[in-house]
């Protein structure tokens, strides 16, 4: 792929990542002593509890865990947000180490912002505001997926307005990702597929938006090839820890991606459709991406020529029409072969719950660096019909 | 064609001139609502010593207050865009994409991001209009 000479562009890298198998016990209490803290709350799940993933973590930070906050949902909200963030002021945390997945990930990222500028969340709403770094921050991922361990993003839910809401903010990366694949090796067959199909959306739709980069172009690319050879293996061998690596680094190397070029369309519907009606966000992604790869078609030949050579789809001597439209076949087949769900009715979702979530499509953040311009809310509920 | 010194009375008069005789604005602003607020750091050394603050305030399709301000009034806008001379000069010439620096942070954005997206064709406009208006900036004066 070609780079126009007037290319012009930022590239954000700033979390440590510190990779390998039993590192989520063995090395966070260094990493927090070498950001200089000493008073950490934990942020998790129930179910990340359940599972039995954080005793030996808390048990290695000792005394320097100070709590431990669980009281997190699939799809953080404001007052979410806004409680926890008050439980780790009462705590005197230095540190936030989240474990689990996106929300609660994005959660701690957002109390990060509470902690240290105070206020509520909606203060803060806007984009880029901040002028300092935050509280520090070490994540600890236990799917393979969201990406949000190494990116400046966070999404959470307001229902005030019954929509989720970017916070894009370059100070408020985490300081710190812990990848330890141990830590994922449980993960059902269901939800490694949808967390990795969320991966594998954030790395087309980082090469296909207008904000995308050379570097991400190359981490998004990797991620592909990754995720086309391991995460079939995943699904079938899940406690193979080499193949879960993979599929994290993969990840992460989505997560990269995404965080500097952004996402498009795909998001910017699974969002809505989760605002709506809760379908969870990687299964969402997973089913509307080959979708819009067919809309975003038009626009997006030469990148998605690059995809099909990634995902070995296509054969010798196609032209690039014909290796993009290869590439959408062969995301179609991919999320058949993973056994991913195929369409959002199987989630509850009904005709009135993608009417509005059309509409509230065209008011996320990510529609607008979509390869394509989306002109109005008929297009995108064109769409959702097709994945109904 | 005349030329209007950038970030000064007579040229935002010349912009909000400029967005009134649109019709084209007119229809695609027909559901815009409230006030925004431009902050324009100092840059002494592009002959801008002072931060300069403007207010500017749209009602559905109509163009009202369009005025340079104090900072406690910028402050009181429903939508406050803040950054550096350079960066906003880059927008104005469209050097630089405004979606793109916000994503990047070179500008910064305070209120309801969800309305500002669902009405970027409005901004978007805004914009292209202020490129028509023939500006001699501070550093080139």
């Amino acid at each position: 792929m070609a780079y126009d000479q007037d290319l012009s562009f930022v590239y954000l890298g700033t979390t440590k990542v510190v990779f390998g198998v039993g590192s989520s016990s063995q090395e966070v209490e260094a990493e927090m002593h070498a950001l200089g803290c000493s008073r950490a709350v934990v942020v998790t799940d129930q179910g990340i509890i359940r599972a039995g993933l954080l005793d030996k973590i808390t048990a290695s930070l000792g005394a320097k865990c100070v709590g431990v906050y669980s009281d997190i949902p699939q799809d953080t909200g404001i007052d979410v947000i806004d409680k926890a963030a008050a439980f780790a002021r009462d705590k005197g945390a230095d540190i936030l180490i989240s474990v689990g997945g996106g929300s609660v990930i994005d959660t701690a990222k957002c109390m990060c912002i509470l902690l240290t500028e105070g206020g509520s969340l909606t203060d803060h709403e806007g984009i880029q505001l901040l002028t300092r770094p935050q509280m520090p921050h070490i994540v600890i991922s236990t799917t393979s997926g969201t990406g949000s361990e190494v990116t400046c993003v966070a999404v959470v839910l307001d229902k005030s307005k019954g929509q989720k809401i970017l916070i894009v903010e370059s100070f408020n990366a985490p300081r710190v990702s812990i990848l330890d694949p141990a830590l994922t090796a449980k993960l059902p067959p269901l939800l490694t597929a949808s967390t990795g199909m969320d991966a594998f959306c954030h790395a087309v739709e980082a090469m296909t938006s207008i904000h995308h980069e050379p570097i991400a172009d190359a981490l998004a690319l990797q991620a592909i090839r990754l995720l086309t050879k391991y995460l079939p293996r995943c699904i079938e061998h899940g406690s193979d820890l080499t193949v879960r690596g993979q599929v994290q680094l993969a990840a992460t190397m989505a997560g990269w991606a995404f965080g500097n070029a952004m996402v498009g369309l795909v998001h910017a519907m699974a969002h809505s459709i989760g605002a709506v009606i809760h379908v969870p966000h990687g299964v969402a992604n997973g089913i509307l991406l080959p979708y819009c790869m067919e809309y975003n078609l038009p626009d997006a030949a030469d990148y998605y020529a690059d995809i099909a050579q990634a995902m070995n789809a296509g054969e010798k001597g196609f032209s690039e029409e014909q290796a993009a439209q290869a590439a959408v076949e062969a995301v179609f087949a991919f999320t058949k072969k993973i056994g991913h769900p195929q369409k959002l009715s199987e989630f509850g979702v009904k005709e009135e719950h993608i009417i509005k979530a059309a509409e509230l499509s065209m008011s996320d953040g990510s529609i607008l660096n979509n390869v394509r311009f989306v002109p109005d809310s008929a297009e995108v509920l064109e769409i959702y019909r097709k994945a109904l | 064609m005349s030329s209007y010194k950038g970030l000064t009375q007579e040229w935002l008069d010349a912009w909000k001139q400029k967005i009134a005789e649109s019709k084209e604005y007119k229809e695609i602003a027909k559901d815009w609502e409230g006030s925004v607020s431009i902050i324009v750091n100092a840059a002494p050394d592009k002959n801008l010593p002072e931060t300069a603050y403007l207010f500017t305030d749209y009602w559905h399709g109509d163009v009202r207050d369009f005025v340079l301000c104090d900072e406690a009034r910028a402050l009181s806008a429903r939508f406050i865009m803040s950054g550096e001379y350079v960066r906003w000069k880059q927008v104005a010439t469209k050097e630089l994409d405004a979606t793109k620096a916000l994503m990047q942070g070179k500008l910064k954005l305070k209120g309801d991001l969800t309305y500002v997206v669902r009405n970027v064709k409005t901004i978007n406009k805004v914009i292209d209009l202020l490129t028509e208006v023939n500006t001699i900036w501070p550093d080139e004066a």
